[in-house]
């Protein structure tokens, strides 16, 4: 999971809790102030994605996003404002998502995730330890051989996967894995944890996180 | 019905009717007056014949002879017939047996001449009787001759007279339909060219209905609807001044808006994620110390925004009362404050003060004294200084706060006392800035009727000069 991606923020604050966001689940992160940079970074190296603010200084988001297109690398935008002309003149402009300040940065890495699936970007193959994840096949291998999981216990492991070192609660998890219409007993989700444990050896890799909820570390 | 149809319509109305009515009365006594004359003429020529008859009498009663008579009174007839001479006049004597002593008409005589009954000596009746197509005109007298009565009935043929009045109005018709055409083709034009401005006017009404403020009416005439306009313009210039002002003021809040919503999303996007990263992230003290350094700042920083901001709403549209009150004195007060907060930066603050009362607001001025301090001190470097002078200047009096710091570039200098303006956002959020200071100077300001200037050179400095002005709240 080493994709790159480019922060443009002006505040140093956000860009900072954007990067350590990003770092946690093992994406590589460049951070830039302003426009001008920013530019100069996309002519100097590649990035699979850009979280561009609006309003920073020298060139604005939008002149960017314009200037960018021929790259086609996708971009997720943040603003600050929550007018609707302002989230249509970013999608118009080829921004893939948008997310409006204040934001949750579980919720920015989910985008950034399906942003890049999107894209077809997303990693053929995931290893921790022993166990490898084919995200697309929907198989999981430990010591090279299958492990039959069922697809709820399959996706709550991408999603673990996804927010690694980052600790989810089980109301969070719900949500990602069974869908906000569920509802269910979040001990649907500690029985579902147990079981993944077990089956992949993850007794010490999830992590029970009191008054939280779990957290898959390295 | 529209305003021009009836303008057109009522003019043609009483046009016709006055018009026609004094036709019909011109021809109607035009003919009375030739009928009279006709019938003057027929009577004074049946006296004449009278007198003519009453001539003879005595000859006839030398005679006594009726032929004799007969012969003579024909022969008078005749001789009237033939004198006149002309178509047209006949002649009947009747004597009263009913045998006819004299008849040259060419036509049948009325059966029932009932006129003949009541005919008296001496007296000459007349009646018009239409006879075929004419209309004659007989006039009767009786005549006492030797015993006997005679009738002399003396006609005329007026035929003419009725013809002449009918011509009269048949040609009156055809000046009627032409006067009335050429009336209406010129009314027509004259009411729609009165009515035209009144449609102009309405067409600009509804364009200005429709949005277009700036559209004004036409206005060349003099009269009422020249008027009109002009009034409707002004009226129209009125309303787009107001819905400018309206438009201006609407732009100003929503740009108030958008900065203030950016200010304080900024600040707690950072709290927000900090705290939610710490609590649920696997993280190092490293880390840590730096989230909550980030939260304990920009917490500052919100709070330093919302008492500035609350400063300006409290500002905006509220009266304070002013006293009298010595102004160095209460720069003396607020020096401790100001000198502290410069030593910060280990900076000299130069203080040089006139004394004079002014009618003021203690901790408002002193609020905006200590915003343009605070103001240059963030623009300077250390040790730079910072003078502070108040003097009298004519009838105002000048306080001025000059600093050697950074300056402002001219493209900023007339936007810096908008609320949130921050000429460089970087190092006012360094310094908690909201970039409200100065616009809470500037209401503080116009609450003293003073104004506001400010002199800047980038790199050498800024000069921020406030001018009290009399009347406001020097004395």
């Amino acid at each position: 999971m080493d994709k790159k991606i480019l922060i443009v923020e002006d505040d140093p604050n956000i860009s900072n809790i954007i990067k350590m966001n990003l770092t946690l689940v093992h994406y590589q992160t460049e951070q830039v102030y302003d426009g001008m940079a920013a530019l100069e970074m996309l002519e100097r190296e590649r990035f699979d994605l850009i979280i561009l603010d609006v309003m920073i200084p020298k060139l604005d988001g939008f002149t960017l996003m314009e200037k960018i297109r021929p790259k086609n690398i996708p971009v997720i935008f943040l603003t600050a404002k929550t007018a609707v002309f302002e989230k249509v003149n970013g999608l118009k402009l080829g921004a893939d998502d948008y997310m409006v300040k204040p934001f949750d940065g579980i919720e920015l890495l989910a985008r950034i995730e399906t942003v890049l699936r999107r894209y077809g970007k997303e990693d053929a193959e995931i290893s921790i330890d022993d166990v490898r994840v084919f995200p697309d096949k929907r198989l999981i291998t430990l010591k090279g051989e299958p492990v039959e999981l069922t697809p709820k216990e399959f996706d709550l492991l991408v999603v673990l996967i996804i927010n690694k070192n980052i600790a989810l609660s089980r109301e969070q998890f719900l949500d990602k894995v069974w869908g906000i219409d569920y509802y269910g007993d979040t001990r649907t989700v500690d029985m579902h944890i147990k079981s993944l444990r077990k089956k992949l050896g993850f007794q010490d890799r999830i992590k029970t996180i009191f008054k939280i909820g779990y957290r898959l570390e390295d | 019905m529209k305003f021009w149809l009836k303008i057109f319509t009522f003019s043609i109305v009483i046009f016709i009717l006055i018009f026609n009515a004094t036709s019909f009365i011109v021809i109607e006594r035009n003919h009375s007056k030739m009928l009279n004359r006709e019938i003057n003429n027929a009577l004074s020529q049946n006296m004449n014949i009278h007198s003519s008859v009453n001539a003879i009498v005595p000859i006839v009663l030398i005679y006594d002879s009726e032929e004799y008579e007969e012969k003579v009174l024909a022969n008078i007839a005749k001789g009237f017939v033939g004198k006149v001479g002309d178509q047209g006049v006949y002649m009947t004597i009747t004597n009263d047996k009913g045998k006819t002593v004299y008849n040259n008409t060419d036509f049948e005589m009325p059966v029932d001449r009932n006129e003949l009954e009541q005919v008296k000596e001496d007296e000459i009746k007349y009646i018009l009787w239409d006879i075929g197509n004419r209309t004659i005109l007989f006039t009767s007298n009786l005549v006492k001759i030797n015993r006997k009565d005679y009738t002399f009935t003396y006609m005329k043929d007026i035929t003419s007279v009725y013809k002449e009045h009918a011509d009269q109005y048949l040609f009156y018709l055809k000046v009627d339909v032409i006067a009335c055409s050429a009336y209406m083709l010129i009314m027509f034009f004259v009411s729609r060219r009165l009515t035209i401005p009144i449609y102009r006017l309405n067409r600009t009404a509804q364009f200005i209905a429709a949005g277009a403020f700036s559209e004004r009416a036409e206005s060349r005439s003099k009269d009422e609807i020249g008027v009109l306009a002009n009034n409707f313009n002004v009226m129209a210039s009125v309303v787009e001044d107001k819905i400018k002002d309206l438009e201006r003021l609407n732009r100003e809040k929503q740009l108030f808006i958008d900065n203030f919503t950016h200010e304080l999303k900024t600040p707690l996007t950072s709290i927000i994620g900090y705290a939610n990263i710490l609590r649920t992230a696997k993280i190092d003290p490293s880390q840590l110390l730096e989230g909550l350094n980030v939260i304990l700042s920009e917490g500052k920083r919100l709070e330093s925004l919302s008492l500035k901001l609350m400063d300006l709403i409290m500002l905006e549209g509220s009266e304070f009362p002013l006293k009298e009150l010595d102004f160095c004195s209460i720069l003396a007060e607020i020096m401790p404050v100001l000198e502290m907060k410069a030593s910060e930066k280990q900076m000299t603050i130069n203080m040089h003060c006139e004394n004079a009362r002014l009618r003021l607001e203690k901790d408002l001025i002193k609020a905006l004294i200590f915003n343009f301090v605070d103001n240059s001190i963030k623009a300077s470097s250390e040790n730079q200084n910072i003078t502070i002078r108040a003097f009298r200047q004519g009838v105002n009096y000048v306080l001025e706060i000059e600093d050697e710091g950074v300056g402002i570039e001219s493209e900023h200098l007339d936007r810096i006392f908008e609320p949130f303006y921050m000429t460089d956002k970087a190092r006012s959020r360094n310094n908690n800035g909201a970039g409200l200071g100065l616009s809470i100077c500037k209401s503080i300001a116009s609450l003293h009727n003073a104004a506001i200037g400010v002199r800047s050179e980038p790199d050498r400095g800024t000069t921020f000069i406030i001018t009290f002005k009399p009347g406001g709240t020097t004395i």
